[in-house]
């Protein structure tokens, strides 16, 4: 399953970039080589740079993207002289910038800029003011240059997490370490068990897998993930001793596993504080809500799991993915 | 009624980590046992287990990335449309529902951009919010937890997390319509 899915992603990635990328190119959707009429207010003039502000009418610009944009724009820009007299022009793109223009910036040669050369430009009967034609350089494959950077990004990213967990890893591995060898684990599981025995029949009564389980249950509900990661790869450790098929997944990991997803907290911090920093009116509206999705998930995942378990698709002898 | 529960939770959990240790800590010694021998050599498999999870974190997030990369939600969001307008679930909320299981910090991003554009408290905000927190990044717990134990045959992990996921999105919306209407 889980092979069919990660191909799924993948390939309904890539298409559908390809398929984006070639239908712009083939209306042309960014208006490559075309000119677009703007206003050009002079601030200061070096001998090779001036900067100032480009001014665009709404309606010109609607009409050359074929967009709606609702307001007439004013950016700052910046416009550089070449020795072969080619002026060429610099657009910082932010967030106020218009869609369009913000999707171009991400194919652009600079990101977050916009450049190309002015083709015409003629001065006003006001000083300073000119009346210019801009020609933005050529735009095209977004989506396919957006999906080569992601493939870096996060490959990088995937090292920069699993690195970043060495330090909560080991510090946490270490204090589990001491509550096992102490004897804390087989205490812990002699306590829960009636209530996990239904939960993960496979599990011997006195394995210390059980007492992992429910200290990573427990943080992960008191919203302490640094803690309860650490925890919940203990008790995979601890479930795979009981493995006999390496490689494979048993169904006490998969249960366990579903109850994690389903991601049950007393208290979203993280949205909270969010919700406390954009001036709501009441942020805890939520807290009640949340346990109650929370809840909804891990019912219906550990009823999904018991119910897989005996499909014959995923049987252990029987896998194929 | 709320607050109170709000504040003893609180409370737990600032204590929990630092009573935990403690409690590790005395129990290890009154059992005679080396603590910091102990804690050193279980410390010693932190470095090992999250070398071992990187190929399974690269292979996911890379897939999940150029999914996100390549516009293709916008499709998706598409085709999914009609189903979800039967439900009643307003259109603005369903990328962050198809991108919850899938990245964590993406759909923080996108639920911080609901409440920014429709209002912290709107319809549409607290909608966002309670989806965040009703359900947790399948894939990356999946890749975290499998790869520490070098499991790829995951069998029926995927496909129930994801019905678990698909309950608590809609879970999350029910509540909400009965809170809010």
């Amino acid at each position: 399953m889980l092979n069919y899915i990660w191909v799924g992603l993948i390939v309904i990635a890539i298409s559908s970039a390809i398929g984006t990328d070639i239908y712009r190119e083939v209306n042309n959707s960014y208006q490559n080589g075309k000119e677009l009429e703007a206003t050009y207010l002079q601030t200061s003039n070096l001998r090779e740079e001036a900067t100032g502000k480009i001014q665009i009418q709404k309606d010109k610009f609607n009409e050359h993207y074929k967009t709606s944009t609702s307001s007439n724009l004013e950016l700052p820009i910046l416009i550089s002289k070449e020795p072969n007299g080619i002026r060429k022009f610099t657009i910082d793109i932010n967030n106020n910038s218009p869609e369009i223009w913000k999707e171009m910036s991400q194919g652009a040669l600079n990101k977050e800029k916009l450049s190309g050369v002015i083709s015409e430009m003629l001065l006003t009967e006001t000083e300073n003011i000119f009346i210019i034609k801009i020609k933005i350089e050529n735009i095209s494959y977004i989506k396919l240059k957006s999906v080569t950077n992601a493939t870096f990004d996060y490959a990088a990213t995937a090292v920069t997490l699993a690195l970043g967990l060495i330090g909560i890893m080991a510090l946490w591995l270490g204090i589990m370490k001491i509550a096992e060898e102490a004897g804390f684990l087989k205490i812990l599981t002699t306590v829960v068990r009636p209530i996990t025995k239904k939960l993960f029949p496979d599990i011997p009564h006195d394995h210390p897998a059980i007492a992992a389980i429910v200290m990573n249950i427990s943080a992960s509900m008191l919203g302490l993930n640094n803690a309860a990661t650490p925890m919940g790869l203990k008790a995979m450790e601890e479930l795979n001793k009981l493995n006999t098929k390496i490689g494979t997944a048993t169904n006490s990991m998969c249960t366990f596993l579903v109850i994690n997803t389903s991601g049950l907290t007393l208290i979203p911090a993280t949205v909270l504080a969010i919700r406390a920093a954009m001036g709501s009116a009441n942020p805890g509206i939520i807290i009640a809500p949340s346990i109650f999705g929370a809840i909804c998930a891990a019912t219906a995942g550990l009823i999904a799991v018991k119910i897989l378990q005996r499909m014959k698709r995923f049987q252990i002898s029987n896998n194929i993915d | 009624m709320s607050e109170q529960f709000k504040n003893i939770v609180n409370i737990i959990s600032v204590v929990a980590i630092p009573l935990m240790i403690l409690v590790f800590v005395l129990f290890g010694i009154f059992k005679k046992v080396k603590v910091y021998e102990k804690f050193i050599e279980g410390s010693k498999e932190g470095f090992d287990v999250a070398i071992k999870i990187i190929p399974f974190l690269v292979g996911m997030l890379f897939a999940i990335g150029i999914f996100r990369a390549s516009g293709a939600m916008d499709f998706l969001v598409l085709i999914l449309k009609p189903i979800t307008n039967l439900i009643g679930m307003p259109p603005e909320a369903l990328p962050l529902a198809i991108l919850r299981p899938l990245s964590g910090s993406g759909s923080l991003g996108l639920m911080t951009e609901l409440m920014n554009t429709h209002g912290v408290d709107s319809f549409i905000g607290v909608l966002a919010s309670t989806m965040y927190g009703s359900t947790e990044t399948t894939f990356y717990i999946l890749a975290v937890y499998f790869g520490s134990v070098n499991i790829t045959k995951t069998r029926h992990a995927l496909p129930a997390g994801l019905i678990a996921d698909l309950f608590g999105m809609l879970g999350a919306l029910f509540i909400c319509k009965l809170i809010l209407n």
